[in-house]
């Protein structure tokens, strides 16, 4: 079902504050990227988009939810987009990412999707929600950008990001040296993952190393190696 | 000269496994425990340097990944670069890893203290093929670079020279944080980076702990900064403090990209000289040839082969023991020739005789390994990749083990005692002194059947020492090398089984070595959970390295099977008894994210010295609380109750427990109350009881798995209460003692059930 914009931003900001907790209308005013008016409200209940809780609270409906999906998986895969491939830095995403979701067909999300490697967090690290692509985890386009545990045994690679929810492990790996830029080389992937990044060789379980996300040099590289700004 | 000057703090840091312990002990001559592992200091220790009339207290830390703290001894480390207000910071840094150096020296920068930086280990690096521009780094930071290599004390005067002379550092990242912070560190005087960073990482304590150090009235001002970071901002609800700290983090990275790039050079390096191929090809042909002949040694002694070491042992005995004991009789030195060749009727091998079996068996291997990793960068490689897969790691553990076996288990638990507590104290000292004491009460408490000196002194010097001294011996050769953090990529899969992970092996490997130790080197462990559980183990099964002497002791006297059973039982209980904690201990798995040290030769010195000093760390330790366990026990059998001793009144108790449910003699009862007082001290009193042949297989293997279950020794448990609290360590001894005892009278029905060892 296609839905307008203000919606669409209603149950984007709805499903963000769901993320974390329960929604109260007041946050949802204040995150959302349009203005939420009592009418709007009305329409979307209206639509069985959502609902409202004893406690006061809003909800996503089963019907929402499905709807908002496609909405949020566009929004966080332009995200990555940018901070990735183009270099933009995370704070200045925010604005074309929000115009980005509302215009790009699915077929070239899925392009984009397949591109990036199937990531499953966006920049800020909130889950990017699964598409037909990634289920299928489509081969046959290289992914330029994937997670470090996909390359061959002595393959080296440079670090695109690393896209953890948990801040403590970003940072654990950052002062190992594991950086976006640099050069790491998988030794052996069982049974568990040893990778070398300058002269130090690291031993990681596999759910650590999926979330390190390396350029194939294979694959093309943007100027200057890194993908930094 | 201005009168008592004040004294200086000199902290050293850096990142874990980089050598701070090797340079403090060589500023300050105090000796810190120097390892190839990270993680080898989880304390800070203090020393003294005089420098140009200015005296320097210096303080040696746990290596740190990061001043962001994410494990107990790095907490430590970080606290203290806080509260010490040090006059001094000198960063130890890994030469050839620069990119993580820089980082920490970036969070170094912010405490705005003077520093120096000590690029280590230079000669790894040039072996590399990697060389660094010290003097722009130097002129980067504004901070005198040292180049050394702290084993050999390469660069020392340098780093004397710069110690008074160090500055406080440049920020390259001024600009870039002060666009993120509004404000930068210096303005605010206050490591304002660090401080987002600490809120983020989210450890409620040490935020309080910061809080406390660095004053609250000093953080009011940029609290308005840090308030924000519970609010959503923008559609995202990130916190600020993680949007902050990611912009903060992106800017460190850019700089480092950069940075590195400038101050790398190539061309000058030096690589390491490589082998010839023939003599590549000859040194591997020898050390394959050593792994042939100590697998048909083992093999060839168990089903009487003819082998190599027989062979030798007869040789030995024949041509040189027979024909120099008219000799060493006619000069009065008969005890001397026992102990050098031991006796040829009784097959009691000697001293000398063991050296040099152990000798033949160990040099082929060690000394083509040694050469090989000195001398071909190439074999390093290759032993890098061999002992961290499975195919390969598995049968390189499978040897080490078998050599460790044969040093500690033959030359030490056989060998060694036999001399010692035989014929030194058996045969000789204990006899002499039982008709020099005339018969009273002195004659009882020195050398009755509970004497200080035949019962204390004998276990403490006859038994335990030799057992622990091989043992140290080749624990340091192993943790020298590096290779005891490969285990942890081995182990990973079954230790998450236990809710821990592959790091968690460390601490459980140190455990072989002194139970108590290892509980302390827990810290590094990343959750309170995790050194739970890991303590929980250590106390629970993890035999320390006197125990486990005794154990390969006696297996050898028996037979293998004896060993495996002992082995594979306590290491089954170990695991199903992890894997229930793990259920009911709340929380959850932390990352397993470790670093591999790279492999070296050890240094026969550093070796040396660590044993002599952990021997001598043992002997005050436990020679005390042995005369002391002995005195207890020479009491209890003085005290007569009735028509029983204290003793026989305590056996009699124990009765039901020791001889109805576990099936073993009464006077075993003994052992498990000497095993109260220390693990090492009821092993011992094992050893003797089946020395003296009064236990049948069966119950010797009862008694094993049983004893090594056992409660904790004194030392660890009060470690335990340090580490864990009362409570915990009431828990964890109210849990260990029931089950000890079930499953040994377990395992004593099973196998009598099954007609195994009969």
């Amino acid at each position: 079902m296609e839905v307008d914009r203000e919606l669409s931003e209603l149950l984007e900001a709805l499903w963000t504050l769901e993320e974390q907790g329960e929604a109260l209308p007041q946050d949802v005013c204040q995150i959302a990227h349009t203005e939420v008016t009592d009418r709007l409200l009305e329409r979307a209940v209206h639509e069985g988009l959502i609902a409202w809780q004893p406690s006061g609270h809003l909800r996503l409906t089963l019907k929402g939810r499905s709807v908002a999906t496609p909405i949020i998986r566009r929004h966080r895969l332009a995200e990555r987009l940018m901070c990735d491939i183009l270099g933009v830095n995370v704070e200045e995403t925010e604005a074309a990412a929000c115009e980005f979701e509302h215009f790009i067909a699915e077929g070239i999300t899925r392009a984009i999707c397949t591109l990036l490697g199937h990531p499953r967090v966006c920049p800020h690290g909130r889950p990017i929600p699964e598409g037909t692509c990634c289920r299928q985890a489509e081969e046959h386009v290289s992914a330029l950008i994937v997670p470090c545990d996909r390359l061959a045994l002595g393959e080296t690679a440079r670090v695109a990001y690393v896209s953890t929810r948990s801040h403590p492990r970003l940072l654990k790996l950052s002062a190992l040296g594991i950086l976006p830029g640099v050069s790491i080389k998988l030794l052996q992937k069982w049974p568990s993952i040893v990778l070398q990044c300058e002269e130090t060789e690291i031993a990681l379980d596999e759910e650590t190393a999926r979330e390190i996300y390396v350029w194939r040099s294979s694959g093309e590289e943007p100027e200057g190696g890194a993908p930094l700004p | 000269m201005s009168p008592a000057p004040k004294r200086k703090k000199v902290i050293l840091v850096g990142n874990p496994n980089v050598g701070k312990s090797a340079l403090f002990r060589h500023l300050t001559g105090r000796y810190a425990l120097v390892s190839n592992y990270p993680g080898t200091t989880v304390e800070i220790s203090r020393g003294r340097l005089v420098l140009e009339g200015i005296e320097y207290e210096v303080i040696d830390t746990p290596g740190v990944t990061g001043l962001t703290p994410q494990s107990e001894d790095e907490r430590v480390a970080c606290e203290v670069l806080l509260r010490e207000k040090p006059d001094v910071i000198v960063q130890v840094a890994d030469a050839k890893n620069l990119r993580r150096t820089l980082r920490l020296t970036l969070q170094l920068v912010e405490l705005r203290r003077p520093m120096v930086l000590v690029l280590n280990m230079v000669d790894e690096m040039r072996e590399r093929g990697i060389e660094i521009n010290a003097d722009a780094l130097a002129e980067l930071f504004g901070i005198p670079v040292v180049e050394t290599i702290a084993t050999y004390g390469y660069g020392l005067r340098q780093l004397l020279r710069a110690i008074p002379r160090a500055t406080v550092p440049k920020n390259p990242l001024r600009e870039q944080q002060r666009e993120v912070l509004g404000t930068s560190p210096e303005e605010a005087d206050l490591p304002l980076g660090l401080i987002v960073e600490w809120m983020e990482v989210g450890d409620t304590r040490f935020q309080r702990q910061v809080e406390q150090l660095l004053g609250r009235s000093r953080l009011s001002p940029v609290r308005p900064l840090l308030e924000l970071s519970s609010a959503p901002r923008g559609c995202h609800g990130c916190s600020a403090s993680r949007s902050l700290c990611r912009a903060l983090e992106h800017a460190r990275a850019q700089f480092l990209e950069q940075a590195v790039l400038t101050l790398r050079k190539r061309g000058r390096a030096r690589p390491r000289r490589e082998l010839t191929p023939l003599a590549f090809r000859m040194w591997m042909g020898l050390l394959f040839c050593g792994v042939g002949l100590l697998v048909w040694d083992e093999l060839g002694r168990r089903f009487s082969w003819p082998t190599p070491t027989v062979w030798l042992r007869d040789l030995l005995l024949r041509y040189v023991a027979e024909p120099t004991w008219a000799l060493f009789h006619a000069n009065r030195l008969d005890l001397v020739h026992r102990l050098l060749f031991g006796h040829p009727d009784t097959l009691e091998c000697g001293v000398l005789v063991e050296a040099v079996r152990v000798l033949v068996l160990l040099a082929p291997l060690l000394v083509p390994t040694f050469v090989l990793m000195r001398h071909s960068a190439r074999f390093l490689h290759q032993l890098g990749r061999w002992t961290r897969q499975p195919m390969s790691g598995i049968p390189i553990l499978g040897v080490i083990l078998i050599l460790v076996y044969e040093l500690v288990g033959y030359t030490g638990a056989q060998t060694l005692v036999g001399a010692l507590e035989d014929v030194l104290f058996g045969a000789y000292l204990v006899p002499w002194l039982r008709s020099m004491i005339p018969s009273g009460f002195l004659h009882e408490v020195l050398v009755g059947p509970y004497g200080l000196i035949s019962m204390g002194l004998t276990y403490a010097l006859a038994i335990i020492l030799p057992v622990v001294g091989t043992f140290f011996l080749a624990f340091g050769v192993l943790e020298d090398s590096g290779y005891l953090p490969r285990l942890a990529i081995l182990s990973d899969r079954l230790l998450r089984l236990m809710g821990l992970n592959g790091k968690a092996i460390l601490p459980m490997v140190l455990g072989l070595g002194c139970d108590t130790m290892a509980t302390m080197t827990t810290r590094i462990l990343n959750s309170p959970r995790e050194r739970l559980i890991a303590t929980l183990l250590l106390a629970l099964g993890i035999p320390c390295s006197a125990q486990l002497g005794v154990i390969l002791g006696i297996a050898a006297a028996y037979s293998p099977a004896v060993l495996f059973t002992v082995f594979g039982v306590v290491a089954s209980q170990l695991v199903l008894v992890g894997h229930l904690a793990a259920r009911v201990i709340p929380g959850e798995r932390s990352d397993f994210i470790f670093e591999l040290p790279p492999l070296r030769v050890p240094i026969l010195r550093n070796i040396l010295l660590k044993t002599w000093l952990r021997l001598r760390w043992f002997l005050g330790e436990v020679v005390p609380l042995f005369l002391l366990a002995t005195s207890a026990l020479f009491l209890l059998d003085q005290l007569r109750l009735g028509a029983r001793t204290g003793i026989e009144w305590i056996e009699h108790g124990l009765r039901p427990l020791v001889v109805g449910w576990l099936s073993l003699p009464a006077e075993s009862a003994r052992v498990f109350i000497m095993g109260f007082l220390r693990r090492d001290y009821g092993a011992a009193g094992l050893f003797d009881l089946a020395r003296q042949g009064a236990l049948t297989t069966t119950q010797i293997v009862v008694a094993l798995v049983t004893i090594t279950l056992f409660i904790p020794c004194l030392a660890n448990f009060l470690v335990i209460v340090k580490e864990q609290g009362w409570r915990r360590a009431l828990a964890i001894v109210g849990f260990i003692l029931p089950f000890a005892f079930a499953i040994g009278g377990i395992l004593g029905r099973l196998l009598k059930a099954l007609g195994a060892f009969s």
